[in-house]
């Protein structure tokens, strides 16, 4: 089994505010990223995401654990891998007053990377026509385009994008997905920390949720998933009140969602059909239930109403 | 060398920073023309407007008075030797009187408007210091530029290396071009100027250019502490305004010393005379003369170690703390 591109062992961060609380941020979290692909990093606001992204990249300090980017210990050794990443964590973060591409190419520099990589990079993202443009006179998708264009002057092997959507319009949140996708099929590993759901459930194939700064769940979308649908299935019916009362009679479990009906435990849906019609119900509407991300992120986070934990002294 | 090049691109990018710069240009400029016209040699309708101005002023009645007077008894008016054809030259207003102006003079400007010009790039390069690293922290970009180089110390000193360059510099170029403009129009006018003073010149800058290199780290170093550029400057505020009270209210003697004025001056002038008030007067020691003395060297450990201090602090917190 090849190495982890990201790897953390007990990772923990605390602080105190400055009315002297102690907040943990980040509760003795695993977590692993496989190599190559995009991979899913979910959890509810303040559940620690943004700062474990932040501890990787040597940004914020680590009050215990162990993290390790492709191998190597860091933030220690950081320096030797850290040309080999791109990132944006939270908002697009660049010198207001100074053009868009002037903001990259500093950064280019300081690398040593050439100019030829920051022009191909404001063309990937489509900012080439407005890189004369002063930073602060963007608006936020273009600050958010320029920011992974800012990544993509690297040319990395991994990826780590903290909302890269955010603010972008349908078109643009398109295209970054497009962006994301190619690169993750292109051998790029792609850490894409979101709250958006059906993003993640679309672009990645391996995703870890966490909550309260502790890690929930970590595997590919399918495994947790569990499959594309369940036993359940959503019935529309002319009087609710009347199908449920036959349907609970023959033992299935049923439940009001939004309009319709949600049963469970019939053993195939034209059992559910059969049934209201011998009671002269009939059906204008069945489909059967998928579970998606959405609800097992909902499962697992419910108990997550803050997202960091208040330690008692 | 790479990041000194990008920081030091950085700076010269930056909008606030060059037009401080343009200022002092500018206002330097403004001050060593307004000292070459001040000192603009007499003329004759300078001369004529003068003696003009002496004759009105000599028939005034009081004058005549007086002149009567004196010529009644001249020597009441003049001393014994007095005679009483000179009461008029003597009492009357001379043509001199209204001619204010003194010959332009290097070695005197160096302790006027030459302190003056010094004291300005001093402060410009302070303050652009201070808001060359306010700039980072304000937009959160600092986190941006750590993502392509982690090595904080080396992102530290690259900034530190750049202001510190920038401001001796800019502060070589504007003191040159300030005393330099001085000496042709002294030299234009006949005015020689000593050696000893050229030499004193060319000292005097580079002492200057050496301060506003540490002004302007110094107030990069605290910035980078407290990330906030007018934090900065309401601390050098009240360190060189407030804190200078309060040494001075200390019930020591010789608190002078201590002064951050009189330790700059010390460092532009080499050396300095200056009046201490917490200096206690003896009885019986003679002479009490509330004034002490600072040397260069005095001012230098005073202003490097209080510099030394910040930057130390600044680049251990730096590589220690969060970035936001």
């Amino acid at each position: 089994m090849s190495t982890p591109v990201i790897e953390a062992v007990g990772l923990r961060k605390e602080f105190r505010t400055r009315r002297g609380r102690h907040i943990v941020a980040v509760h003795d979290l695993d977590l692993s990223v496989p190599a190559g692909g995009v991979h899913g990093f979910l959890g509810p606001n303040g559940s620690g995401k943004t700062t474990t992204i932040r501890m990787l990249l040597g940004l914020a300090r680590a009050s215990k654990g162990e993290m390790r980017l492709f191998g190597e210990p860091v933030p220690r050794r950081l320096p030797a891998v850290m040309n080999r990443i791109g990132a944006v964590v939270e908002q697009p973060k660049f010198t207001p007053t100074f053009t868009g591409r002037k903001n990259l190419l500093l950064l280019s520099r300081s690398i040593g990377a050439s100019t030829t990589s920051v022009d191909a990079a404001l063309e990937r993202v489509g900012l080439s026509g407005r890189d004369k443009d002063r930073f602060k006179g963007y608006s936020l998708g273009m600050k958010q385009r320029l920011a992974i264009a800012a990544t993509l002057v690297k040319n990395p092997d991994l990826l780590i994008l903290d909302e890269p959507t955010n603010g972008l319009d349908p078109a643009g949140i398109r295209d970054i997905r497009t962006t994301i996708r190619e690169l993750g099929e292109s051998g790029v590993t792609v850490l894409l920390s979101s709250h958006i759901l059906a993003e993640v459930q679309q672009v990645c194939e391996s995703v870890s949720i966490i909550g309260n700064g502790r890690l929930l769940a970590s595997g590919s979308v399918r495994d947790l998933v569990g499959g594309s649908t369940t036993s359940a299935s959503r019935v529309v019916v002319d009087a609710p009140d009347r199908a449920t009362e036959h349907l609970r009679a023959a033992g299935f479990t049923v439940a009001e969602d939004d309009g319709a009906l949600r049963v469970e435990g019939a053993p195939a849906p034209e059992e559910i059909t059969r049934l209201l019609a011998e009671h002269d119900l009939f059906v204008s509407e069945l489909s059967p239930v998928r579970r998606d991300l959405e609800s097992v992120f909902l499962q697992l986070t419910k108990s997550d109403t803050l997202g960091t934990t208040e330690e008692p002294e | 060398m790479r990041l000194l090049l990008v920081e030091l691109s950085r700076l010269r990018s930056r909008r606030a920073v060059v037009l401080m710069l343009l200022a002092a240009f500018l206002l330097t400029a403004f001050l060593a023309g307004s000292r070459i016209y001040e000192t603009r040699p007499v003329s004759a309708a300078d001369r004529a407007s003068a003696q003009a101005q002496a004759d009105a002023e000599a028939q005034q009645p009081g004058y005549q008075r007086d002149v009567a007077r004196c010529e009644k008894r001249p020597q009441r008016y003049l001393g014994r030797q007095g005679v009483a054809a000179d009461c008029e030259e003597m009492l009357l207003p001379q043509a001199e009187w209204y001619l204010y102006r003194t010959d332009l003079s290097v070695a005197a400007e160096r302790q006027n408007t030459g302190l003056a010009v010094a004291f300005l790039a001093v402060a410009v390069t302070l303050v652009a210091g201070a808001t060359f690293a306010g700039a980072d922290w304000s937009s959160g970009s600092m986190s941006n530029q750590l993502l392509f180089e982690p090595r904080r110390s080396r992102v530290w000193l690259a900034k530190a290396g750049a202001v510190a360059l920038a401001a001796f510099l800019v502060t070589a170029v504007v003191l040159s071009l300030f005393w330099l403009t001085l000496y042709l129009a002294a030299a234009s006018r006949g005015i020689p100027t000593g050696a000893t003073v050229q030499v004193d010149l060319r000292w005097t800058i580079a002492r200057t250019a050496l301060l506003a290199a540490l002004a302007a780290l110094g107030s990069y170093a605290l910035t980078m502490l407290l990330r906030h550029t007018v934090g900065t400057l309401a601390m050098v505020f009240g360190y060189a305004v407030v804190g200078q009270a309060v040494v001075a209210a200390i019930p020591v003697e010789g608190t002078g010393r201590w002064a951050l004025g009189n330790n700059v001056i010390a460092w532009i002038r080499d050396g300095t005379r200056y009046y201490d008030p917490s200096l206690v007067c003896r009885p019986g020691s003679g002479k009490c003369v509330q004034y002490g003395r600072l040397s260069f060297e005095q001012g230098a450990v005073y202003l490097g170690a209080t510099v030394l201090v910040v930057v130390l602090l600044s680049l251990l917190l730096f590589r220690r703390r969060d970035i936001p």
